[in-house]
């Protein structure tokens, strides 16, 4: 069954954006990233209108959800392309474009650099290690599944990138080194960087891969925070 | 020293942590950030003997010799397996999160081909949690200005000069240009040769290419023709997902149906433990059987399957709409490791001076067949070793002036970029994907392979000669060649191999052999490819 596909493009010399769309056969349901992967291995890329095309740059390592290479905007809504599932009986398009608030190197890769930036300056890491509660083992494993993918500070109406306000994701790690570290120095710097500038519409929970519950690292952090 | 690493999973962090700890500059390179490694799909567990309990470093060290089939080292493995304790230590105090039981004591799980139950693990996500951990240590030294990883940087070529190897070319990304970058010594840690086969069990960035590239640029290959199928994949339009081994540790059955009734094959042929024989046995039975196989874990109960293999549970759930607490999961086995790689010797050093390896893009360890369990072990634990074996063997040295080498390499380079070719070089791959499964699967025989040298032979003279779409990022075009090499290093090594051992089986020569009893050495020679066997421990031992 036919679909269209169109994706948000970008030169990445020219930095030139532009909308381009190629027509798909899906067999099945098949997911965003089965779609993008077989539309570069034509033989020869030509869009819906019979013009010749670049190869669409994007990225993949896993094709299971359990990495964040595929992060993207498809439909509208922020997600990993390799567990986004399209139904061509449902749907005769699906709009792909790159994520929002990350610079764009070429058409749906993004720089994500910014992450680990955030992280190095905070210095998130257990300065001295202390075994953790066993009551934490639950939140931590989940907390630990994070996949640094990004979703969560695109859909974040509070985190841009530019501020000191770090996202859902950091408030996760800093958890991670709170509960297993009898330095309390991270406690700073979530102050710093998250506690203020959350405003608790928890887009970021909706949206992640892995499920983190976020509001419990959040509200794991305040109560040591007191401590 | 300045030590350079390529590859940012599991071995590579281990390695950087290692030397940045001990006043060592590190940098790291890789197209994707650590979160991306293949690491993070390794789901079963982590190897290690609970001192206090019977099981022994003995019992480890030869469950491993034996599961790769008696063609590993000796001192290499024993060295692996009596360091594993003190891997799991390590880890936990960065903070890793193992399962425990109520009092708090580490939980271990049963893995096939092991005499005791000595998989340390953390749900179905053992790796992303190590991986986790380690990153997270690695900003240690990031803040202390020790380490520093580029991202958006691909290894190119091998800056090589009388036996020496003295940094890389790199390519990066961003600007799509080529620049050395040299160091005291380097450890490559890239991963598996997954490009070979196309999809794979692991990741779509572990394509061979570096291990490829550095054979014909004079480093040693080692047991190119022993690849791992692992026997428990589901297959779903996208890939064939993994169903880890865990699911046979915690008491997953594998049947098939006859006459309406189940037969528990692997139990009929090997006992109550059949289930958990070493990875090659069971995709060898499973594949004899012709018949269309099932794992069956829904006796453990939801809750069961949801504490211990969550993530299992959720893929086949989003990959197939089965709800394995309910339903047996069909299973097929499918290409998950290679045990073949760069020969380096018990201290991970290559045959080239300065060039180290670790992790499975190195041979080391896993002989003819690996163990569950033992691939992360070998991967933190390898990258130590190569971390220590440097802080000993090395120096500060001057690099020579490699201007004619990156010259030539660049005008290779800049053709790429400037072809007006349409078709993109990716269908070379899935040629060669299609040839490796057509002539390397799980029963090989002479004239298949033989047939695939050719096509292979036939691949790389269009590699060399066509023109492909510049469009697609440059590695691609780049990497190719050394790939399919890669690939006709593998079927050359199983030709020469007539003998059946671990995940080698020939259909002509169904016995192990005694003069086969060791490794096997590849080397290009200027693109002849020449076979020998390591009878000495010249690499392992």
């Amino acid at each position: 069954m036919n679909i269209d596909v169109r994706i948000k493009r970008t030169d990445p010399v020219s930095g030139e954006t532009q909308w381009q769309t190629f027509e798909y056969d899906a067999l099945g349901k098949p997911s965003v990233a089965k779609i993008l992967e077989e539309i570069n291995l034509r033989e020869q890329l030509t869009d819906k209108d019979g013009k010749a095309a670049r190869r669409i740059s994007w990225e993949c390592s896993c094709l299971q959800g359990v990495c964040g290479a595929c992060a993207m905007v498809i439909d509208g809504r922020p997600a990993l392309a390799c567990e986004t599932f399209v139904d061509p009986s449902a749907q005769s398009e699906v709009s792909i474009e790159p994520l929002r608030k990350f610079h764009v190197v070429a058409d749906l890769v993004v720089d994500r650099s910014v992450i680990d930036k955030t992280l190095l300056e905070s210095e998130v890491y257990i300065k001295d290690y202390n075994e953790s509660s066993p009551d934490e083992f639950a939140h931590r494993y989940q907390a630990s599944k994070c996949l640094k993918c990004g979703l969560c500070l695109e859909v974040c109406p509070n985190w841009t990138g530019t501020g000191k306000f770090a996202g859902a994701l950091f408030a996760n790690d800093c958890y991670l080194v709170d509960s297993a570290d009898s330095s309390t120095e991270i406690r700073d710097e979530f102050g710093k960087h998250f506690a203020a500038g959350c405003s608790k519409s928890l887009s970021c929970m909706k949206v992640c891969p892995m499920k983190i519950e976020t509001i419990a690292s959040i509200a794991k952090m305040n109560r040591r925070k007191k401590r | 020293m300045k030590v350079l690493i390529v590859g940012t999973g599991i071995s590579g962090l281990s390695a950087a942590v290692a030397l940045a700890s001990r006043g060592e500059d590190v940098i790291m390179i890789s197209p994707f950030p650590s979160e991306r490694a293949q690491s993070v799909m390794a789901a079963g567990g982590i190897n290690a003997v609970d001192e206090e309990s019977e099981d022994s470093f003995e019992a480890h060290i030869g469950d491993t010799l034996k599961g790769g089939r008696f063609i590993a080292g000796k001192e290499a493995v024993k060295g692996l397996c009596e360091a594993a304790p003190s891997v799991i230590r390590e880890l936990e105090q960065m903070g890793t999160v193992f399962a425990r039981d109520e009092n708090g004591k580490i939980r271990r799980r049963a893995f096939g081909g092991q005499s005791f139950d000595r998989t340390c693990y953390s749900g179905t996500s053992t790796g992303k949690q190590i991986v986790t951990a380690l990153r997270r240590e690695l900003r240690r030294y990031e803040s202390q200005g020790k380490a520093e990883i580029r991202l958006g940087t691909d290894f190119h070529s091998a800056l090589i000069e009388d036996g020496r190897c003295y940094g890389i070319l790199a390519y990066d990304e961003r600007y799509a240009s080529l620049a050395p970058i040299y160091a005291d010594a380097v450890i490559i840690a890239s991963g598996g040769q997954n490009a070979l086969y196309g999809k794979t069990t692991g990741s779509t960035a572990c394509d061979g290419y570096t291990a490829g590239r550095l054979f014909m640029q004079g480093a040693v290959l080692k047991n190119p023709e022993f690849v791992q199928f692992h026997p428990t994949t589901y297959v779903t339009p996208q890939k064939n997902m993994l169903i880890s081994e865990a699911a046979r540790g915690e008491g997953g059955r594998l049947f098939y149906v006859k006459d309406s009734k189940r037969v528990y094959f692997m139990e009929d042929l090997f006992g109550p433990k059949g289930n958990l024989m070493p990875r090659d046995v069971v995709s060898r039975s499973i594949f004899n059987t012709g018949e269309k196989v099932f794992l069956d874990v829904s006796f453990l109960g939801g809750k069961k399957i949801r504490e211990r293999m969550l993530e299992t549970y959720e893929l086949c759930m989003k990959y197939g709409g089965l709800d394995i607490t309910e339903e047996p999961i069909p299973v097929t086995p499918s290409v998950h490791f290679f045990m073949g790689g760069l020969a380096v010797d018990n201290g991970h050093m290559t045959n080239i001076d300065g060039l180290y390896a670790a992790g499975e893009c190195a041979s080391i360890y896993h002989g003819a067949n690996r163990l569950g369990g033992n691939s992360m072990l070998a991967a933190f634990y390898g990258g130590k070793v190569a971390a220590g074996s440097i802080i000993e063997r090395e120096e500060k040295r001057e690099a020579p002036l490699f201007d004619g080498f990156i010259r030539d390499q660049e005008k290779a380079f800049n053709k790429i970029l400037s072809s007006s070719g349409r078709k993109p070089v990716t269908d070379i791959r899935s040629k060669l994907a299609q040839a490796m499964k057509g002539s390397m699967g799980i029963i090989r025989n002479g004239k298949d392979l033989e047939d695939g040298i050719n096509v292979l032979d036939g691949l790389i003279g269009q590699v060399r000669e066509d023109e492909f779409d510049s469009s697609l990022l440059p590695y691609f075009t780049y990497s190719t060649e050394a790939i399919v090499v890669l690939g006709k290093a593998a079927m050359t090594a199983a030709l020469a191999r007539t003998e059946s051992r671990g995940a080698h089986q020939r259909s002509e020569y169904k016995e192990e052999k005694d003069e086969f009893c060791a490794a096997t050495l590849i080397s290009y020679d200027g693109g002849r490819l020449s076979v020998s066997y390591d009878k000495e421990g010249r690499y392992e031992h």
